[in-house]
């Protein structure tokens, strides 16, 4: 789980976008871990999530992550 | 089947739980409205008053009246919420353009949906709605309600909202319309902890299920929906709540062909009930329809004369399949042929019956219009038995849907469009189910389906080169 926590935030600080679909995370997890599986990277996004590093962007239709403190934040 | 709750149930007691006064709630006249002007010229949202059909307009100005004349200690967000709305859009008529900003970071703790972030983008000239945060709450079962809830829930959101809201959205839930975004966690702990009341879907998540009236008052329904959408609610909470869905996903559940909450036409899953026996007739029944002495289609269309009822005409001749006829005065119905389009039943509800071993029918696909026009959905399992706790809808259709739809589907990609970029042989082989002739309209008419040689009999042979000597690319 620290594993793949680590990749999605390694993806999320070189990225050079600040909102990512859940898709792009589970590619970039599964880039370093291939075995790892959606439940699992879906489970340590939303860890991130609890731990507020990655924040949840939604249109209300859509929903995206990005990296707390990056991009649009609660301020706008 | 007796409700059996997954906790507890509160009883809801607005006498406890009420946060106005009887004064407090009716606090204006009719005098006072129609004199009353907003802070805003808005003459174009004052036309849509003057329509044949209740304005929403003629509703928000007796909200902002009803605000401007509570204490300012008794609501939590600015009194002036609802004339700023009006004001806004009153200036997005003339500008013909929106000025909600998209999106936004706002959400209650662990949750990913329910709470959709708005932000107003001229922030100075309408401070009031710098925030209007929607918030979904997931509607009970049915839509059945106390008036203690509902009065319970209207109190909390006048104090920490802007006491407006949609009954129901689309997918069902109740809309609080506007908020600022520090009223979001203690809204959610009143619900959560007082009202007992959890949030609905929004996002890439799956959304509030949605089920028609089902077995609690309609003796059509084939299944009980009402539990299989608390079941399925409360099942699937970590989906509903943390996104991780290419795009939106519902559920909607109809007790019969009917189709009440029109799942055939809006859910990416859409469960119908279905009987797969025969239509259960009561003879006596049509003859006193067919002799006048019960009115046909319920009563309905009772308010023109349309002549005495005729059984030919208005049955027979317009069932879909022609499975009907008359036979020695006797209704009779080929029930293999039948296509459950209830059109006889509904006219004759006292004569003619679904029958009595019930499941449901499964379709997947439908969605409204966003990147290939709107699409129906496809009747992809016939008949599949539907007993709680549903294992087997779950194990065999539920889930191996998700994992090819969140393996394949691309961002924001539906699974009706899924289903269209990598066809129905696909999808079958998901779930593992056969091409039935249920499947098609009529038969050689469906293009979606291809044998593949061990499937055939005697194989075949192919020469690529002979055929392309004759089809030219």
């Amino acid at each position: 789980m620290d594993d793949l926590k680590q990749a999605i935030l390694d993806f999320a600080e070189s990225s050079k976008k600040t909102k990512f679909y859940f898709k792009d995370i589970q590619n970039a997890a599964q880039k370093v871990y291939p075995d790892a599986n959606k439940r699992d990277i879906k489970k340590a996004a939303t860890a991130l999530v609890n731990e507020e590093k990655l924040v949840y962007f939604s249109t209300g239709s859509t929903t995206m992550y990005g990296l707390k403190g990056r991009g649009q934040t609660e301020d706008y | 089947m007796a409700f059996e709750p997954k906790e507890v149930q509160k009883e809801l007691k607005y006498e406890e739980l009420r946060i106005y006064s009887d004064e407090e709630l009716n606090n204006y006249t009719e005098e006072e409205l129609k004199d009353f002007k907003i802070k805003h010229d808005i003459p174009m949202c004052e036309d849509l008053e003057s329509g044949p059909w209740p304005s929403f307009v003629a509703d928000a100005k007796r909200e902002a009246l009803h605000r401007r004349k509570l204490a300012d200690d008794r609501m939590l967000i600015e009194r002036d919420v609802v004339e700023d709305l009006l004001g806004q859009l009153e200036l997005s008529f003339e500008h013909g353009e929106t000025h909600w900003k998209h999106g936004g970071i706002v959400g209650v703790f662990g949750y990913g949906g329910g709470v959709i972030g708005r932000y107003s983008d001229l922030q100075d000239q309408f401070p009031s709605i710098a925030h209007f945060h929607t918030m979904r709450v997931n509607q009970p079962a049915s839509k059945f309600y106390t008036s203690d809830y509902l009065r319970s829930i209207c109190d909390l959101w006048e104090y920490r909202g802007s006491g407006m809201m949609n009954m129901h959205g689309s997918t069902g839930d109740i809309i609080f319309l506007g908020t600022f975004t520090e009223q979001l966690e203690p809204i959610f702990f009143e619900l959560g902890h007082k009202l007992q009341q959890d949030l609905g879907g929004s996002g890439s998540n799956l959304r509030t299920p949605s089920c028609c009236i089902g077995k609690a008052r309609c003796e059509w329904s084939c299944i009980d929906t009402q539990d299989m959408c608390y079941e399925l609610t409360h099942y699937y909470q970590d989906e509903l709540h943390r996104p991780a869905f290419p795009y939106k996903f519902k559920f909607k559940f109809d007790g019969c062909p009917n189709c009440c909450v029109a799942s055939i036409a809006r859910a990416d899953m859409s469960y119908i009930g279905t009987w797969r026996d025969e239509i259960r007739i009561d003879h006596e029944a049509v003859r006193a329809y067919m002799g006048g002495e019960i009115a046909p289609n319920g009563g309905a269309h009772a308010g023109k004369d349309w002549g005495k009822f005729d059984v030919q005409k208005e049955v027979i001749d317009l069932c879909p399949t022609k499975c009907m006829g008359m036979e020695d005065g006797k209704l009779v119905i080929d029930n293999k042929e039948c296509t459950r389009c209830m059109h006889c039943i509904n006219v004759m509800p006292r004569a003619l019956r679904p029958g009595t071993d019930t499941g449901v029918s499964i379709l997947f696909g439908a969605k409204a219009p966003i990147l290939e026009g709107a699409q129906m959905s496809l009747l992809t399992i016939p008949f599949i038995k539907c007993d709680p706790p549903y294992d087997n809808i779950k194990e065999n259709v539920i889930e191996p849907i998700w994992d090819w739809w969140m393996e394949e589907g691309k961002n924001r990609e539906r699974l009706g469009e899924l289903i269209q970029r990598q066809g129905i042989k696909k999808l079958l082989e998901v779930l593992n189910i056969p091409p039935m002739p249920q499947m098609v309209r009529e038969p050689r008419s469906n293009p979606y389906i291809f044998w593949k040689k061990e499937d055939v009999p005697g194989d075949w042979d192919r020469d690529i080169n002979d055929y392309r000597s004759r089809h030219k690319r």
